[in-house]
């Protein structure tokens, strides 16, 4: 026949979910946890679709979803929107706007580990090669007006990741995360490009990376409402998208104010690793204040400055080489240890099979966003966060 | 829910009709339920009351999509003057109109609103279906959803795509009137969603079946000329061609009979006037190409003659279904000739393009956002050859129709399959199959209804006494001297027209002495051009000049110019020169080129031809053009790009009149 090959059922599932998806993912006033934790429950507790979950009786939304009054009126709106949704999501398709819910097998992994349900957008908007999602990836970041050492910083770091086939994740403004995506293009890298505004409004950008995103080398990906203009606003609130979509995070220079400074703040107060380039002492910004608060110090190369003294990091690790993906895979083995009751560090370190100091596990498990530290008599003890525990298929 | 008993009181209300067939009934109470239904019932049978009367009692806006404007028009009339608010959105009414129903139904005052499906690719549309407040969908001629029937429309994929996205519990109509087997299972599935699929009988006891065998065009020409007034009522004669549909028309006017010309490329405005003279009984006959008669809600249509045999059966069931809606006797004739099979059998054979060609757009997307234009630039296809590519690299999924503000563009889809060629061969192999089936219900000694019934899937046992194989007498031709006569008489007065004019030029639409295909006219100029290089013979300027003299006769022209050569010679000054002579007005051999051209040929589309030709020409003696009108001859006129660009340069050095007149025209697909 002509159809093109047979998608693979959840995704073509998928795509005909669109309208349902556009619904909950823009509830008004619903923040990303509390759409979240609706989806845990229909999807993975309930294992019903999201157009099972919309065909609900009020009553079993009331009783078995505990919605009130207000959040069934949201999503009862929302329904009588669904017809209007199919219109416009067929638009977006017919676009070649992809969707991927989080329940996706196409949604980044990456995204979801680094912002656990409370934060990961419910819906992603993207257009280009949707596989790069799943590889290794880098995040290079920085203020609009850099040049000079940092944009040569920033060229040389895409370098490399791109020689290591690792994909160069950029927010598309001017200054660092421009040069991150030109230079990723220079060295045949690949990229993405994460956008502050709806990917609708993204039509120059697309005319300029067509021949890019036809030889799947760039994919632009959105977690706006497709028709969202940009603004500061957004700006901001990409930041951590960015972040989020990377493996490893390198700072090529931050003022003390501004979208890059409360991004690494951001980072480093989730427990991220982040590499910020030591500046030189004539240089006026922000770098070396992030490299006391907790960031790693690295060279132009992007290799860690064995000789810097202000770093508060117990671990180091040359970057490039041996990535965050390690240190995420001791999260999730410390994660699967648990089994409902709180355990102390040594008791993590034994089923874990990890050859760590207690003190060093210590610390890494007081920076876990998901464990929570309880006092057993004079010692610490930990358990997994509440909302953590009902959630392995979505947010593992 | 209202009972049946319920809804038919208020059907009387609102349509003054008593009840609901049965069939009638189950698809609406489907459709009220929410279900999707698709409806594969005869023309006449009443499948628009299926959704016109849901729409009425659901709340909200029935969204009706339907490839027929003629259709659209009629319902709505009809719709409004039960009160009904209906509207339709199309393409022949201005912007403003448009704008303002689309306004109208986001404000809740359109209760059904038709629209043509490729509507789905307006911006403006898309916006207010955002906020408009839904209550049904129903595809109209439904089996254009599928490649595998008679008549597959891109435009429909969207709607496909459209449906899919709805949300269950919105209730979803298809309907059609021509379906085989394997078209309904496409469409069923195709539109998904737990679907059910209501067919009724599709047998149409009052048509009169002949088939009229016949060896030559003239025969056909001669029986019509002889018997159209004879036949009863008002019909339509369907050609194959938009030339046959002039050459037909012209012989009809020769003969007086009240007949009238119709295609697709008609102006808006003609062709409602010929659709509304169509429904009152103008004329005779309406002759046209298949673009007419679609959906035309006329009860009466009591003849339905085809001169030329459709592709396929369920072709040739979808155009006579448009005859004896009423019921009565109608007569439904098949012309003959065993040459008709080249123009169905070139079509299937040749229908699709070169894998080389689909690599050139291939090629050109991978590399750049390409509107259809450019794309044509680039490649140097013809402009139906690259829609026939890129149709079907569409349906593959390997490039996208985008719109970039109000233009369309081609993008070439990330990860993209390759080509796959087996479903060309297997749609070739699915058409080839149709066609024989087609040249079997010719050939047929049984019943030829029972045949169109067997073919499209409804089995009947019915016993049919109304073909000419199953009681009634076969049609014979019989030519004699008298109608030669008259045929040879029409055919030294026919000459096509050369339809050039264009605003800022002073050309004016001219003339050619033949057809290139017709008689013998083409073998005799590709001989002279190709083969012995000599003169164009004399019976060529005896033909030219009878089209100059019914064209031009009675104009004064003050010189004569021609077309300077690419590559035959002296050929065409020569046959000007002796133009010149006869007619006595004067020539001049001041018309050159300042360049080069490649012949015109070797491009396959006019914006190649344009270019090559675009200021390719000059005149010499510039300041003895002001104020003159000029009789500009060529020998072969194709695209028309060279005598349009020639009428530009005269204009601009201030020529009053440029008059072109040429031997021979060439219809679509003549290989000069």
């Amino acid at each position: 026949m002509l159809l093109p090959e047979p998608l693979e059922e959840t995704s073509y599932k998928m795509k005909n979910e669109a309208a349902y998806w556009i619904a909950l993912a823009h509830l008004p006033r619903w923040g990303y946890g509390k759409i979240n934790s609706l989806i845990v429950k229909f999807f993975h507790d309930e294992k019903i679709t999201i157009e099972d979950f919309f065909n609900l009786p009020e009553s079993v939304w009331s009783c078995k979803y505990q919605l009130d009054l207000k959040e069934i009126s949201d999503l009862q709106n929302a329904k009588s929107e669904l017809p209007n949704n199919a219109f416009f999501a067929e638009n977006l398709l017919s676009q070649g706007y992809e969707l991927i819910p989080i329940t996706s097998p196409e949604y980044s992994k990456t995204l979801k580990q680094n912002l656990k349900a409370a934060h990961s957008p419910a819906l992603l908007y993207v257009k280009g090669n949707k596989q790069i999602l799943h590889e290794k990836s880098i995040a290079i970041v920085g203020s609009r007006a850099a040049e000079g050492k940092s944009l040569e910083f920033t060229d040389n770091i895409a370098k490399l990741a791109s020689k290591d086939f690792k994909v160069v994740v950029s927010g598309f403004a001017k200054g660092v995360d421009k040069q991150a995506l030109d230079s990723a293009i220079k060295y045949k890298g690949q990229s993405i490009i994460v956008l502050p505004q709806g990917i609708t409004t993204f039509n120059s950008g697309f005319k300029t990376y067509y021949k890019q995103i036809v030889d799947g080398d760039v994919l632009v990906l959105s977690t706006f409402h497709p028709k969202a203009v940009w603004s500061a606003g957004l700006a901001m609130a990409r930041n951590p998208i960015i972040y989020a979509l990377a493996d490893e995070i390198f700072v090529a220079e931050s003022s003390e104010k501004g979208g890059t400074w409360s991004g690494v703040i951001d980072g480093l107060k989730k427990g991220r690793k982040i590499f910020v380039r030591e500046a030189e002492p004539n240089e006026k910004n922000a770098n070396t204040l992030l490299i006391q608060k907790g960031a790693i110090a690295v060279d132009n190369n992007g290799i860690e400055n064995s000789n810097a003294t202000y770093s508060e990091q117990s671990i180091s690790t040359p970057l490039v080489h041996e990535s965050l993906v390690s240190l995420e895979n001791v999260n999730e083995r410390i994660l699967k240890v648990f089994n409902g009751r709180p355990l102390s560090a040594k008791e993590i370190l034994d089923k874990a099979g990890l050859d760590w100091t207690t003190k060093k596990l210590t610390t890494l498990l007081q920076r876990m966003e998901d464990i929570q530290t309880v006092k057993k008599g004079r010692t610490n003890q930990f358990i997994l966060k509440a909302n953590q525990v009902d959630q392995p298929t979505l947010f593992g | 829910m209202m009972t049946r008993h319920e809804q038919e009181k208020k059907l009387k209300q609102t349509f003054g009709i008593e009840m609901f067939y049965d069939d009638q009934w189950e698809t609406i109470d489907r459709i009220l339920k929410g279900e999707r239904v698709l409806l594969i019932e005869k023309t006449g049978f009443g499948k628009s009351l299926c959704f016109q009367y849901p729409a009425t009692v659901l709340q909200g806006t029935t969204v009706i999509f339907s490839p027929l404007i003629a259709l659209m028009r009629d319902q709505v009339k009809k719709l409004n003057s039960l009160g009904i608010s209906a509207k339709c959105i199309n393409s022949e009414q201005t912007p403003e109109e448009n704008t303002q129903i689309i306004a109208d139904a986001k404000n809740g005052k359109v209760k059904i609103l038709y629209i043509a499906p490729e509507r789905q690719e307006n911006s403006e549309w898309i916006e207010a279906a955002r906020e408009m407040n839904l209550s049904m969908v129903v595809i109209d001629e439904a089996h254009c959803i599928s490649v595998w029937g008679h008549d597959f429309r891109p435009a429909f994929r969207r709607i496909i795509n459209l449906v899919k996205l709805l949300p269950s519990g919105l209730p979803v109509l298809a309907t059609t009137a021509t379906a085989t087997k394997k078209v309904e299972t496409d469409v069923a599935s195709q539109i998904g969603g737990n679907i059910s699929v209501l067919r009724g009988n599709l047998l149409r006891e009052n048509f009169k079946l002949y088939v009229v065998k016949v060896t030559t065009e003239d025969e056909k020409l001669i029986w019509l000329g002889q018997h159209l007034d004879k036949l009863e009522g008002t019909g339509i004669l369907y050609t194959g061609t938009r030339v046959d549909t002039e050459i037909y028309s012209k012989w009809f006017e020769h003969l007086k009979l009240s007949t009238i010309g119709y295609n697709a490329g008609l102006d808006t405005d003609s062709r409602i006037a010929i659709e509304n003279g169509l429904m009152s009984n103008k004329w005779k006959c309406v002759i046209s190409t298949n673009a007419l008669g679609m959906g035309i809600d006329k009860p009466d249509i009591r003849f339905i003659i085809h001169t030329q045999i459709p592709q396929s059966p369920i072709h040739y069931y979808q155009e006579i279904g448009r005859a004896g809606r009423d019921g009565k006797p109608s007569n439904i004739i098949l012309f003959y000739n065993p040459e008709d099979r080249k123009l169905p059998e070139a079509f299937i054979e040749g229908g699709r393009p070169s894998i080389s060609k689909y690599e050139k757009v291939l090629n050109a997307t991978r590399n750049e956002l390409l509107g259809e234009k450019e794309l044509m630039r680039k490649t140097n296809l013809k402009q139906t050859q690259l829609r026939v590519i890129k149709s079907d690299l569409i349906e593959q999924g390997i490039i996208r129709e985008i719109t970039d503000g109000r233009s369309k563009k081609f993008e070439y889809i990330t990860n993209a399959p390759a080509l796959n060629t087996k479903a060309f061969e297997e749609l070739r192999n699915n058409k080839k199959a149709d066609w024989e089936q087609m040249i079997r219900y010719v050939e047929t000694s049984q019943s030829r209804m029972k045949f169109l019934c067997d073919f499209l899937g409804d089995s009947t046992t019915h016993n049919f006494t109304n073909c000419d194989n199953t009681g009634l007498n076969k049609i014979t031709v019989t030519p004699n001297d008298q109608w030669q006569q008259k045929l040879q008489d029409f055919r030294e007065d026919y000459f096509p027209n050369l339809a050039v004019e264009a605003r800022g030029s002073n050309i004016v639409n001219g003339v050619a002495a033949s057809y290139y295909g017709f008689s013998n006219v083409g073998t005799a100029l590709h001989r002279s051009k190709y083969e012995t290089k000599e003169d164009f013979p004399d019976f060529l300027l005896k033909l030219f000049l009878k089209a100059y003299h019914k064209k031009f006769g009675q104009e004064k022209f003050d010189f004569i110019a021609y077309v300077p050569p690419t590559s035959s010679g002296d050929l065409v000054k020569n046959f000007a020169t002796k133009l010149s002579q006869v007619l006595r007005i004067p020539i001049t051999h001041d018309l050159v080129k300042t360049r080069q051209t490649k012949e015109q040929k070797v491009f396959e589309n006019g914006y190649l031809k344009s270019d090559n030709v675009s200021g390719a020409f000059t005149f010499n003696n510039p300041d003895s053009v002001a104020g003159k009108s000029i009789l500009l001859v060529d020998d072969i006129f194709d695209s028309g790009a060279t005598i349009k660009e020639l009428g530009k340069l005269f204009t601009t050095f201030g020529a009053i009149k440029i008059a072109p007149i040429v031997i021979a025209r060439t219809v679509g697909g003549d290989i000069v």
